[in-house]
């Protein structure tokens, strides 16, 4: 059989607060919304949607007239130049901490970039997979700064709060994903958030290709 | 027409790219337009760089599609100055506008933080010494103590008292040119001048500051043009008279790469150095900050919070911002329960690094003895003196009985552990090195 392939349109799921399930995390949202604080730091484990909060509030932000940047420190050809007149910025979303932690000159770069960004009364959230007294970092100056401001903890959404978290994604691509589907996809598929959000990706895609709707005989395939 | 052709062209990528892609890379350009082009500015030469590579065929092209004639697109490096936007008005569920900036701005001169005064400054044991002699230096600058080094590991409230002689000094002369800056910014600007060519104006402009406030010092080390231009401008100040006040978190003899010829200078005035603060100290802070912010904090809390937070107030005024936005968010009472639940991830971290093998582990490292040492029978001093106030790190940092930690100790007896506290507190007040060592290794294990 044949299949057809969808139009050359990528649709992107757009990271917004609207496609973000909040479920325990709400201090932290109105936190990033409401803070006069320089800095907002949260950890939590990989996978759970950081980047995308994250991502979200750069959308937003830029969307009032904010100067934002984002900052994935993961990305391996990133350099501490990428933080050169950055206080510039009005809000700078530092994105996986841990990356960088123990290496000298980042940690420097972002010390000052730190400092910097305070005497401008910008705003800095940094995302990390630990609490900052855990996290590796060998400049103390900069050790202490990340625990000044705001700390939270980034909870993990338990499994019914992931099936909505799923379901208001899938709404937001357009797509039909019920009850019981979704429920399925989290009984079967890896339950970390970046992978059934990918795989809701290609379900997507290929509900698309076939003109089938999400059912349980249909989306097995895929898992 | 350009305007509404990079609009469109941000539409698209946003909708083409990853999140992350557009974040990082195309939200940060700003565009500056003219009838015929558009000038896409880049924070630094990074981000235009990576633009350049891998994104600009295709905003050239979506530009030129859009616009349907040939538009040039250029990349360079700046920031258009921003019209203000009224943020508190136009997005009443957003950030609270950051009131402090325009101020800020307006400030720019002197850079100096207005709430950090004397007045919001804690004094304690630890930080009397530099109170006292910032509070001389800021009633009578350039003539009582010249310069002023302040010194003292990270967060003990350095800056605060630096920015505090600052605006001392601006309000009893209110066109005095105070100007603060992190001794990092000084290098930055003067590399910059440098390559601008404005390198006079550069020199000319802290040669003739009223007071030169330069925070952190030890970040001069190994940057050899910078110290050399610091070198004059510190000896053009001191010779008409100006006031310098200068922080380390080390005496600058110790600080690595640095000149000798600065490190000798910088002697020449007063150092007062900043301890870590004790106890009530660490409660009156707490107390005041959180008065500051029209906060009411119980004793029973502010002791809770001071007991556990050891480090350095840095960390003190954190985990008291976190107490102080919870109850806020969930419009709860502060209570002792409160703020053990919302500190709970914090103290969990520090009880688990505080446990006897930890102390054991730390001050053999900082003797550099061996655990095994510890726990063995030998008395010479040079083993009985870390075993003595490993102990009485036990006692005060953990909540074990005095017979369980003399069992820690090689099966010693708790009179041993007693007789060890008593010596410590003896020694703490008659050898200062004893007394370094001791709030050295409180502040490793806070840490």
């Amino acid at each position: 059989m044949s299949v057809q392939l969808p139009l050359g349109v990528q649709l992107r799921d757009s990271a917004t607060f609207a496609s973000f399930h909040s479920a325990h995390n709400r201090q932290l949202l109105t936190a990033l919304k409401e803070t006069r604080e320089t800095c907002v730091y949260f950890w939590g484990k990989a996978g759970t949607g950081k980047s995308h909060l994250l991502q979200a509030l750069c959308h937003e932000k830029a969307g009032e007239g904010w100067r934002v940047a984002y900052l994935p420190l993961a990305e391996p050809d990133l350099m501490p130049a990428m933080l050169d007149d950055m206080d510039q910025f009005d809000l700078i979303c530092v994105d996986d901490l841990h990356y960088v932690a123990g290496k000298k000159d980042w940690e420097i770069a972002l010390f000052h970039c730190y400092n910097r960004i305070q005497t401008r009364a910008g705003r800095l959230v940094i995302s990390a997979n630990q609490a900052p007294p855990s996290l590796p970092i060998g400049l103390p100056d900069l050790a202490s700064r990340l625990g000044w401001g705001l700390v939270f903890q980034f909870h993990e959404l338990a499994d019914e709060d992931k099936q909505a978290a799923l379901q208001l994604r899938a709404q937001a691509r357009g797509l039909d994903l019920s009850d019981e589907v979704a429920a399925y996809l989290l009984r079967h598929a890896p339950r970390d958030m970046s992978s059934l959000f990918s795989l809701l990706e290609r379900l997507d895609k290929a509900s698309l290709a076939a003109q089938r709707k999400l059912t349980i005989p249909f989306v097995r395939q895929f898992i | 027409m350009p305007q509404s052709s990079w609009d469109k062209c941000l539409a698209r990528l946003e909708q083409d790219l990853s999140p992350q892609q557009f974040n990082t890379w195309i939200r940060p350009l700003q565009a500056r337009f003219s009838d015929r082009d558009i000038i896409l500015l880049a924070p630094n030469q990074f981000v235009l760089d990576w633009v350049k590579d891998k994104y600009f065929n295709n905003i050239e092209a979506l530009i030129n599609n859009y616009s349907g004639s040939n538009i040039s697109v250029l990349l360079d490096i700046g920031s258009e100055e921003l019209v203000q936007i009224p943020r508190a008005s136009s997005a009443p569920n957003g950030f609270v506008a950051p009131s402090a900036r325009q101020a800020t701005r307006a400030r720019r001169n002197s850079s100096l933080n207005p709430n950090f005064t004397f007045d919001t400054y804690v004094e304690g044991k630890s930080n009397q010494l530099g109170r006292a002699a910032s509070l001389q230096v800021a009633e009578n600058p350039g003539h009582s103590y010249n310069p002023l080094m302040i010194y003292g590991g990270v967060g003990l409230g350095k800056t605060h008292l630096m920015h505090a002689a600052g605006n001392m000094i601006l309000h009893h002369q209110p066109h005095a040119s105070v100007v603060y800056l992190h001794s990092e910014r000084f290098v930055a600007e003067m590399v910059k001048a440098l390559q601008h060519g404005t390198i006079n104006e550069f020199k000319r402009y802290y040669r003739s500051v009223d007071a030169l406030l330069v925070d952190d010092i030890q970040f001069f080390a190994g940057k050899e043009q910078s110290q050399e231009e610091f070198f004059h401008t510190f000896n053009s100040l001191m010779e008409s008279h100006h006031q310098i006040i200068m922080t380390c978190d080390r005496y600058p003899k110790e600080v690595d790469g640095l000149e000798e010829r600065l490190k000798s200078r910088f002697g020449w005035g007063l150092p007062v150095t900043i301890e870590p603060p004790g106890l009530e100290t660490r409660v009156a802070i707490l107390k005041s900050k959180a008065s500051n912010s029209g906060v009411e904090l119980s004793n029973e809390v502010a002791f809770f919070i001071a007991k556990h937070i050891r480090s350095n107030i840095r960390e003190l005024e954190g985990a008291l911002r976190r107490v102080m936005a919870n109850a806020q968010f969930t419009n709860q009472p502060i209570t002792l329960g409160f703020a053990k639940e919302a500190l709970r991830d914090l103290l969990v971290i520090q009880d688990r690094q505080l446990t006897m093998d930890n102390i054991q582990k730390i001050v053999a490292e900082y003797y550099k003895i061996r655990v095994a040492d510890l726990l063995s029978k030998r008395r010479s001093r040079s083993i009985t003196r870390p075993r003595q106030i490993a102990m009485s790190l036990c006692k005060e940092l953990t909540s074990h009985s005095l017979p369980e930690i003399g069992t820690a100790f090689g099966g010693r007896d708790h009179t041993t552990v007693l007789h060890a506290c008593r010596k410590v507190k003896e020694l703490k007040e008659a050898e200062l090195s004893i007394d370094e060592d001791f709030s050295n290794l409180i502040r490793i294990l806070s840490t």
